[in-house]
């Protein structure tokens, strides 16, 4: 809570922020990991949103290395997946401490309301913020200590988030309540002033969460919709139950998400990452409504990753009992890697599924935040600097934290250190992207989260596998791939400047290093993405450069294996109850850590008076300390000394914290470094301007530069989010684009299903990139179709699947007009029916013929009109294609189907000079001329010899052209026609005149005295017992037989066994 | 242009407005007309335009038409007296004429046009103030024809049926009572209509009706004539059609010179700029002094005609230049099919563009008769006792001597259809391929009926 405060106070508390990083590293050291991880990231966020990036980084990294721990209680290899998507961020750590993460998510979204003072939405910002702090609290708490201890931490948070300054005092005081054992009483008591706090903002909600864990009536208080929500994270986050951390979260995104959230309880640990994730996506596109909750679940593992990622923090907390470990653990960065290589493989693959999942989730969040579309929008830019925060902060919280996590956060760490900050920035902008594309179209956002979650996972990657053994492999050939990449030359002089400029807010070699690591990949990712060469370089916003020192310290960080257990426990809570508050064990952890937290407030209410926004932030740091104390009561002495430092100063207060003991200080030192730089005077201001114009800031971009580039980048998914929803423009200066400047490239679904076969479902959602199969596979497919034995419904199924695919990701070639040539001609073959035709012809059985073909009419002109229409489009993008074959179906379609001279004409005078030569136009014109004079000889001449499948469209009319033929007969001929003339004329020989006359002939002539019986004509033999028509009563006595067997589907022979089967397909 | 002072700007604004509020209250229409007709060249308009400096984008101004439009509109509405309706009529004028340069505007920029359409919809909404009880309801014709002209634009042709029903049933609206300029226009395009429809005898009535009604002083020449060289058809009711116009003529019927700028703007014949912005594609117009209304309705009228049988002068189509419809005429009076799809081909283009396309290719069956009637005569002249009996070989070797090459089988369909159609009476016997003729009137006149019976 403070620290969200101290975010809204602005730069002072953020600099404040490091400071209490800084303690909170301390603390976590000696009492626990994740403690003093969360602090430091609740900081590094608050810092982040008051204007220092790195501040807010380093909140962020809390955070998500909260959602780390969430992970790991989920599964060990959930966590990894998570912590793989971490990788980007603090993911290893993060998904050890899934649980924590889920917290450090919600710290996150406090940190936003921070932001909010920017000039977003504060007052939302710092409710989600405080509702993330509160969350991450007692997530830690729940971990650590008893959910109850955790909760009324929470609480507090999420108050002094909430309110400014003011809420610093309260907060405090609520967070000195929960710590004492009563805390939950206590805990309410702050919330109603919190709640207050809620009113301000419509985070507000937040304050009601975090009451609820501790009071309903903290929750009425809050009375917004979003407290609902917070109330509902907050008790998560009491139960310290994974499942409850993820019914939280969702409830705190929004009222509406509480319902997903339920279901996403089920998916525990990963779930709630989604969720925030989805949290994240929703306040950067704002527009879009929540996802389906089943999504949501889904995403909520990609959440989960990107929890993780900020999870590195809630390994931090873990890492309490770590505490001892974040200094080796962290530099061990050989430890790490034996976790790296675990997590490594795990990872990359989770992060994969959790990017994918957290995309949809994204969305999901955007339904939810719509209600508060401006707060959302506010929150979504706070949420993404919180995210680029966190990551930057994941990198050295999280590191500490995944130590905590055991080996693979170690390695998670590792990888924070070089990569997190790249990492996060990475997974920012991925979320980001995916984001838009969430809001345009669900199913799009999550392919192209899909992507970028495996470019992320692969830039990772090769920050991990420096640090951890295992993994550096898989780095060091990303890392090798990102250099080729550069290499090449091929890269836009955009680029390059934008390199340049990366490279001039270097101030030393360490963060040259850094950023070099972090323009890698970068640029990996936008080769990967393809945006490389579309994307605005020059508008893309600077990342921040992770601080050597913060690396170190992650390494330093590594949390004991304890608290992976820990997150394992995390699930079972969760399962078992997710409102409920924490096992009681959890409450009494909470209880100490509440104590701490206590200690930690008053110094921050200390503060406050110095700066609001820096005791806000400072709030936040108490919050992740109180966490970490809660684990370690050393650790929370430690962070009461934090949180005084803040109040003096943020320099003052890390050094002061890092004094407190040697661990904290040193990770206080790298913490305080970090921060040192994020806060000078001048890097503020330049944050507080770039806070206003993140994406267009070019050059003052350091560390702070680092955070503030992931802002800006998740400022400007926002605004494209924004704009494309047309919602908040406001919010961002991005959002005041028009909307014809919407980035669609950005916000297209990439897509990584391998699967060749995919059946056909209509798209409720966003679309999931793992279930999008970019091009090379539909090209596959396609062949696979054409190839394919099965019948038409199975073909038109896996063509239309081929059709989302390729609208889904944008894709507009050659490969768009064969398939929808493809699936053209089969519709028309399947009107055509030849096969089918012939065998009834040969059975007799002309009415099901018929009767087929009046269905499949229907059938067949949706299909082909629809690809018609389509392929209209794609001919005139210039795209190549069977152009010509399909202005003849065009035509024929017109001619004998629609009936409507307009159409037609118009369509005739829009044929060209050449067009018209082309032999299927001309055939077509043929036809035209034939139907409109009634030359019926003429027609079934050019019936016999239509090239491509104008025979198939011509099949249609047959019926009725006999028919017709017939009548005109029956009235101009006297007496009688012989039958074999009219099989003839009338095309009922099929074989061509050549072969085998005879059985053609006979054929023919069975097949129109069939016909003609049904059709109620006269027949008679004559004497040489040649059967003729006997025109004159004919005339009268002709009739159309009705279609005897129609079924509502159009196909009796076709449908009911397929449709019956299809299932089984 | 140079650029105005500030006071003078300034002055210029303040005197349009003093002229604005003097026409309301003095409920003065012509004056309020010239106000608002933003495109046109008045001079108080242009110095306005330049103060303003509006008249750069057609997509601006059209915007700002669309505002005041809006705002006239409820005013209008609760004017109880016509005397703005000359006002709302510029107002439907010059959206419709905005809208389709802001359209032209759009489209050059590679946006989607869609101000014409909202133009639609805005007049739909004219429409539904003016068509009530009261003075102002004789207004509703001149805004049905602006939508007309906006949905022949468009190609949303279907849109007219409902305004077309609502004039032509509900009982508020006496067609007759409709100024005569709005009732032409009216005919022409519900003519159009008909044509495209395919109901010739319908298309007929309405393009006589707007032929008839069109044409005052300048042009009443050339409505005589038209007139005069449909009398001469050897139709009943050509003649009678013939007689009532000169009757009509000669009563005396004069239409006031703004229907005739009206019609000139309307088709894109008048002078100046307004000609080069409104043509459309379909209506193209040679520039000879000839051209006019009467070049519109008859372009489609010829066409309706012929398919019903009744062939215009040569001197008619001289007239209006309407070379492209000679052929076919002559192609129809000597059964020349060669020279009939010649002709169809040489102009298919400007068929195809006007939409009569089709209909002049079924004159083709006509062609068939007339060449069937002329086998007939010259049999009649050898044999009259076999006259009736026409081999099919005969046939065929007289559409080859039309270099039109088609076998027996393809004849003999032609020639089923043509019976089937009542094209020739007769049957046609298989067995002996032999056109067995009716010896009665075998080649019936088809008497102002269409082909399809």
């Amino acid at each position: 809570m403070l620290m969200m405060n101290q975010g809204v106070n602005t730069q002072t508390i953020a600099s404040v922020d490091p400071n209490s990083l800084e303690g909170r590293y301390v603390v976590d050291v000696s009492q626990g990991q994740t403690s003093s991880y969360n602090p430091t990231a609740y900081e590094s966020e608050a810092a982040s949103w008051t204007m220092h990036r790195v501040d807010n980084h380093s909140i962020e990294n809390g955070i998500l290395s909260n959602s780390s721990y969430h992970h790991d209680h989920r599964t060990q290899q959930l966590a990894r997946s998570a912590q793989d998507s971490l990788n980007t961020a603090s993911l290893a750590g993060s998904s050890t401490q899934g649980t924590m993460s889920v917290t450090q998510d919600h710290s996150s979204y406090a940190a936003y309301n921070p932001t909010d003072p920017y000039g977003y939405g504060s007052s939302g910002y710092s409710s989600y913020y405080n509702n993330g702090y509160q969350q991450q609290p007692n997530h830690a708490y729940s971990q650590q200590q008893p959910s109850h201890p955790y909760s009324q931490q929470q609480p507090s948070h999420s108050y002094s988030q909430q309110q400014p300054s003011h809420s610093y005092s309260q907060q405090q005081p609520s967070h000195s309540y929960s710590s004492t054992g009563g805390a939950y009483q206590n805990t309410g008591a702050p919330y109603q002033p919190l709640s207050s706090f809620q009113n301000t903002g419509s985070y507000t909600g937040t304050t009601s969460y975090s009451t609820t864990y501790y009071n309903p009536g903290d929750y009425q208080t809050a009375g917004g919709y979003p407290s609902s929500g917070y109330s509902n994270q907050t008790s998560l986050w009491n139960d310290p139950n994974n499942a409850n951390y993820t019914s939280q979260q969702y409830s705190t995104y929004a009222p509406d998400t509480t319902s997903a959230y339920s279901s996403g309880t089920a998916a525990s640990m990963s779930i709630n990452y989604e969720q925030h994730y989805k949290q994240w996506a929703d306040y950067y596109s704002q527009t879009e409504v929540s996802c389906a909750p089943g999504t949501e679940h889904l995403s909520a593992a990609s959440t989960s990753n990107l929890g993780s990622a900020v999870s590195g923090v809630y390994p931090t907390s873990n890492t309490q009992p770590p505490a001892s470990f974040t200094p080796a653990s962290w530099r061990p960065e050989s430890a790490s890697s034996e976790l790296s290589s675990l997590q490594t493989g795990a990872i990359i693959s989770s992060t994969h599924d959790g990017w994918k999942q957290g995309t949809p989730s994204f969305q999901n969040h955007h339904a939810s935040p719509t209600q508060p579309q401006f707060q959302i929008s506010l929150e979504s830019k706070a949420s993404y600097d919180n995210i680029q925060e966190q990551q930057q902060t994941a990198p050295q919280a999280p590191n500490s934290q995944f130590p905590a996590a055991h080996q693979v956060t170690q390695s998670y760490q590792s990888t924070l250190q070089n990569a997190l900050s790249l990492d996060t920035r990475r997974v920012s902008r991925m979320q980001i992207p995916t984001n838009p594309r969430i809001a345009s179209n669900l199913a799009l956002g999550l392919s192209k989260t899909d992507k970028d979650g495996p470019t992320n996972s692969a830039a990772a990657k090769p920050a991990y596998i420096s640090v951890s053994m295992p993994k550096p492999n898989d780095k060091v050939l990303s890392n090798d791939a990102t250099n080729s990449m550069l290499k090449p030359g091929m890269f836009p002089n955009s680029l390059r400047h934008y390199v340049e400029r990366a490279f001039n807010l270097c101030k030393d070699d360490t963060q040259r290093v850094a950023c070099q690591a972090i323009m890698k990949e970068i640029i990996t990712k936008a080769t990967a993405d393809g945006t490389l060469n579309t994307r605005d370089w020059d508008a893309e916003p600077l990342f921040a450069i992770p601080n050597a020192e913060a690396v170190n310290m992650d390494s330093q960080c590594p949390t004991p294996v304890s608290s992976l257990p820990r997150y394992k426990r995390s699930p079972g809570r969760r399962s078992k109850s997710r409102w409920e508050p924490l096992p009681e064990e959890k409450s009494v952890d909470k209880p100490v850590s509440i104590n701490n937290d206590i200690v930690k407030y008053d110094g921050w209410e200390r503060k406050p008076p110095s700066v609001n926004s820096e005791s806000k932030w400072n709030a936040l740091n108490n919050m992740k300390f109180s966490l970490s104390e809660q684990r370690l009561p050393s650790k929370n002495t430690q962070r009461p000394a934090k949180r005084q430092h803040l109040a003096d100063g943020l320099n003052a207060a890390n050094n002061d914290a890092s004094s407190d003991s040697d661990k904290e200080q040193s990770l206080t030192a790298y913490y305080s470094s970090a921060i040192s730089i994020a806060n000078t005077p001048e890097e503020k201001k330049r944050r507080e301007s770039r806070s206003k114009r993140f994406e267009r800031g070019q050059g003052h971009r350091a560390e702070i530069n680092y955070l503030k580039q992931k802002n800006a980048g998740a400022e400007n998914l926002y605004s494209r989010r924004a704009s494309a929803l047309m919602l908040n423009k406001s919010f961002d200066d991005s959002g005041s684009k028009a909307v014809e400047d919407i980035d669609w490239d950005a916000l297209t679904v990439k897509g990584t299903c391998q699967e060749i076969e995919k059946r056909y479902l209509r798209l409720t959602s966003a679309p999931d990139p793992s279930t999008v199969r970019p091009e090379e596979v539909l090209e596959k497919a396609l062949l696979m179709v054409q190839n394919s034995q099965k019948n038409y419904l199975y073909k038109c199924d896996q063509l239309k699947s081929i059709r989302q695919d390729l609208t889904v990701q944008r894709i507009q070639n050659q490969l768009t007009v064969k398939v929808y040539e493809t699936h053209a001609r089969l519709s028309l073959e399947a009107g055509d029916l030849p096969e089918y035709n012939q065998c009834f012809f040969l059975s007799g059985s002309c009415q099901v013929s018929y009767s087929v073909e009046a269905c499949t009419l229907l059938q067949f002109e949706s299909e082909v009109n629809g690809c018609q229409s389509q392929l209209k489009t794609l001919y005139a993008e210039g795209i190549e294609g069977c152009h010509m074959e399909f202005a003849a179906y065009n035509l024929l379609c017109v001619i004998l189907h629609s009936n409507n001279h307009r159409d037609l004409v118009s369509s005739m005078s829009r044929l060209t000079e050449g067009a018209k030569k082309d032999k299927a136009v001309k055939h077509a014109l043929a036809v035209r001329a034939a139907v409109t004079s009634g030359n019926y000889v003429m027609f079934f001449r050019l019936y016999k010899d239509a090239p491509n499948l104008n025979t198939c469209l011509m099949d249609l009319y047959v019926e009725k052209m006999r028919y017709k033929a017939v009548s005109c007969m029956s009235r101009s001929y006297r007496p009688t026609i012989p039958i074999s003339y009219i099989a003839q004329v009338l095309g009922f020989s099929r074989t061509s005149d050549g072969n085998d006359e005879k059985d053609s002939d006979g054929s023919g002539l069975v097949e129109c005295v069939e016909w003609m019986n049904t059709h109620g004509a006269c027949l008679i033999s004559d004497s040489s017992g040649e059967i003729q028509l006997d025109t004159k009563a004919s005339s009268s006595s002709l009739y159309m037989p009705e279609p005897e067997d129609a079924v509502a589907h159009g196909d009796a022979n076709l449908a009911v066994n397929d449709f019956l089967t299809r299932t089984s397909l | 242009m140079a650029y105005l002072s500030m006071g003078e700007a300034h002055r210029r604004i303040t005197e349009y407005l003093n002229r604005f509020s003097d026409a309301v209250s003095f409920q003065d229409g012509a004056s309020l007309k010239q106000l608002l007709s933003v495109s046109s060249n008045s001079p108080s308009l242009l110095s306005l335009a330049d103060s303003l400096n509006v008249f750069q984008d057609a997509n601006r101004l059209i915007k700002q038409s669309d505002k005041y439009s809006h705002a006239f509109l409820p005013e209008f509405r609760n004017w109880e007296s016509a005397w703005a309706l000359e006002a709302l009529y510029v107002i439907a004028y010059e959206i419709r004429i905005l809208a389709e340069r802001a359209d032209r505007e759009l489209a050059s920029n590679g946006k989607s046009p869609e101000k014409l359409k909202g133009a639609g919809s805005f007049l739909m909404k004219v429409f539904g103030v003016l068509a009530g009880k009261g003075p102002k309801r004789v207004g509703a014709l001149y805004v049905t024809c602006q939508l007309f002209k906006i949905y022949f634009k468009l190609g949303t042709v279907h849109l007219c049926r409902s305004v077309i029903r609502s004039i032509e049933t509900a009982r508020i609206f006496d067609f007759e009572e409709f100024p005569k300029r709005d009732k032409v226009t009216y005919m022409y395009y519900t003519g159009r209509l008909e044509v495209f429809n395919e109901n010739f005898p319908a298309a007929d009535h309405k393009l006589s009706y707007a032929l008839m009604h069109c044409n005052p002083h300048h042009e009443a020449n050339i409505r005589f004539d038209s007139v005069y060289a449909f009398v001469n058809f050897k139709s009943d009711k050509g003649n009678r059609c013939g007689m009532l116009l000169q009757k009509l003529f000669h009563s005396g019927f004069r239409f006031p010179l703004a229907f005739w700028n009206l019609l000139y703007k309307r088709y894109g014949i008048q002078q100046g700029h307004l000609a080069n912005e409104q043509q459309s594609p379909a209506n193209q117009v040679t520039s000879s002094p000839s051209s006019s209304p009467a070049l519109m309705i008859l372009k489609y009228l010829i066409p309706v005609k012929l398919s019903i049988g009744i062939l215009p002068q040569d001197r008619l189509l001289e007239k209006y230049g309407l070379i492209e419809y000679s052929n076919v005429v002559q192609a129809l009076k000597r059964g020349d099919l060669r020279l009939l799809r010649q002709a169809l081909q040489e102009h298919e283009d400007r068929f195809l563009r006007s939409g009569v396309f089709l209909v002049l290719e079924k004159l083709e069956l006509q062609v068939y008769q007339r060449l069937l009637k002329k086998i007939y005569i010259i049999q009649k002249q050898r044999d009259p006792s076999k006259a009736h009996q026409m081999k099919l070989e005969v046939i065929v070797k007289a559409l080859k001597w039309l270099e039109i090459d088609m076998d027996l089988d393809e004849v003999e369909c032609i020639v089923a259809i043509l019976i089937y159609k009542n094209l020739v009476k007769g049957y046609f016997a298989h067995k002996s391929k032999v056109v067995v003729l009716s010896k009665q009137d075998p080649f019936p006149k088809l008497n102002a009926k269409p082909v399809n019976s």
